[in-house]
């Protein structure tokens, strides 16, 4: 009996794939819960509600990421990424992503397919794709983003490093 | 309209109380009213708003915004009924709004804001804004009639200085009249034109504080109503409510202008008479131990 308590239930996607939970403010992951029902709203900030993402995608805690849906509006904005972009969630919340970042090089081929990417992640249909953005308006700054499908409800995940 | 401890909002939610108080500070929502011992109350309507979005949402920001819009349908129901010139519509959209918040809450977020849209798109010359502004100036006088007897010992003076019920300044006079009476003030509210048997008047009414609200008339027609008010009922408290004044206070008398909303407005007004009754109170208490003194240093010599 020992040893079946150091096992841990694990979670999968539609796809086989397992998954983690973060909360979407603070990215931390939820503790068990220990009551029924658990809730959605992250017990360590309570700021954020807890998403799902594959484990090669989910956030570290120090990451900074925003949760975009498919009509490409910011629906979440991480703590470290309303401190790395300069925006605050309540008023980032409903913009559209482009008001925030772009492809990093206009000009590079795919560039234009980074909000067609979104989308795609964002219905749930689309994988997990490495790109370079950098924040609107400024230009000597550059990161590498992964997107990915997170939920629930379908969304895309972009995780800044 | 059900209301909801912090504790019984905070297990609606699934959340802890901490949370709840949390969420208020940074998104401004649920926005509690206070009870009498100051504890939180929230509307049952706008947790429920919450709660069902925050089943589809993914963060707390987006399901605030969602619950928001929810609630905010009362409002678009409201201006389409007065658009379309429907009575009873009206009517139904303000109790579905009643049913969600509280009286002062419903007034602001859905009567007054309707009709600043109504205003915004038609103009406040025309027929439209005319049958709606007279609309919710009756809805809110009978909301005055229906709210409770006065219960403080509390009267408040209102020098009318609007034009008319179309003038836009009219319908948030009649929203601080009513939340001032909601408040168990005694209010009574005088147009300012009109100043012969004022000091019969004010004698009975004996007020604690003196409003002038409204833009319309004349600064002389107003200095002369008040001047003659002061003459009747001695030095009080006055204050500007909607009078294109900025600051807080008018610079050469002092007198306070109050928040361009009902609510905010009455609540300063509110504040303003407690402050001075407990000024009051200090200096009868202060005069009494200096009489005291005064005794016993007689009866000692």
């Amino acid at each position: 009996m020992r040893r079946l308590r150091a096992l841990r239930p694990v979670e999968v996607d539609e796809r086989g794939l397992e998954v983690v939970s973060f909360c979407g403010h603070c990215a931390m992951q939820p503790a068990p819960a220990r009551h029924a029902p658990p809730s959605r709203v992250c017990g360590h900030c309570g700021l954020g509600l807890v998403l799902q993402a594959t484990i090669d995608l989910a956030p570290r805690h120090d990451e900074p990421f925003l949760v975009i849906d498919t009509t490409l509006s910011v629906c979440a904005v991480s703590a470290g990424a309303e401190a790395l972009l300069d925006i605050d969630e309540t008023q980032a919340v409903n913009k559209h992503v482009a008001d925030f970042l772009v492809p990093a090089d206009a000009n590079a081929p795919g560039a234009e397919n980074l909000l067609a990417l979104l989308v795609e992640v964002a219905s749930g249909c689309g994988e997990s794709r490495t790109t370079i953005v950098r924040p609107r308006q400024e230009f000597g700054v550059r990161f590498k983003a992964r997107i990915g499908p997170c939920g629930p409800p379908h969304a895309a995940l972009l995780v800044l490093s | 309209m059900r209301t909801l401890k912090t504790s019984e909002a905070a297990a609606l939610l699934n959340v802890s109380p901490n949370t709840l108080r949390a969420w208020e500070r940074r998104f401004g929502y649920p926005k509690p009213q206070r009870s009498a011992g100051r504890h939180r109350l929230y509307t049952h309507g706008e947790v429920a708003a919450l709660r069902d979005a925050l089943q589809q949402g993914l963060s707390i920001s987006s399901a605030v915004s969602r619950a928001r819009e929810a609630l905010s349908t009362d409002t678009h129901t409201l201006v389409g009924a007065l658009a379309g010139f429907e009575l009873d519509r009206a009517d139904s959209a303000m109790e579905s709004a009643l049913a969600l918040r509280s009286v002062e809450r419903s007034v602001e977020e859905v009567l007054l804001l309707s009709l600043d849209e109504l205003g915004e798109r038609y103009g406040t010359d025309s027929a439209p804004w005319a049958f709606a502004a007279r609309w919710a100036d009756g809805w809110l006088r009978r909301a005055q009639r229906l709210a409770p007897p006065p219960v403080r010992r509390l009267a408040i003076l209102v020098g009318d200085a609007t034009r008319n019920e179309l003038d836009p300044d009219a319908l948030a006079v009649r929203a601080f009249e009513l939340f001032c009476g909601r408040s168990g003030a005694r209010v009574m509210a005088l147009p300012v034109g009109g100043v012969s048997g004022l000091s019969d008047v004010v004698e009975s009414l004996s007020p604690d504080a003196v409003v002038i609200a409204g833009g319309h008339l004349p600064d002389d027609d107003v200095a002369l109503w008040a001047y003659r008010v002061r003459a009747a009922a001695g030095p009080l408290p006055m204050a500007l409510y909607r009078r294109s004044q900025h600051g807080a206070k008018v610079r050469t008398t002092g007198t306070r202008i109050l928040l361009d909303t009902p609510f905010g407005a009455h609540r300063q007004l509110l504040a303003l008479i407690d402050d001075r009754q407990a000024t009051r109170v200090q200096e009868v208490a202060a005069l009494s131990v200096l009489e005291g003194d005064r005794e016993r240093r007689k009866v000692q010599a």
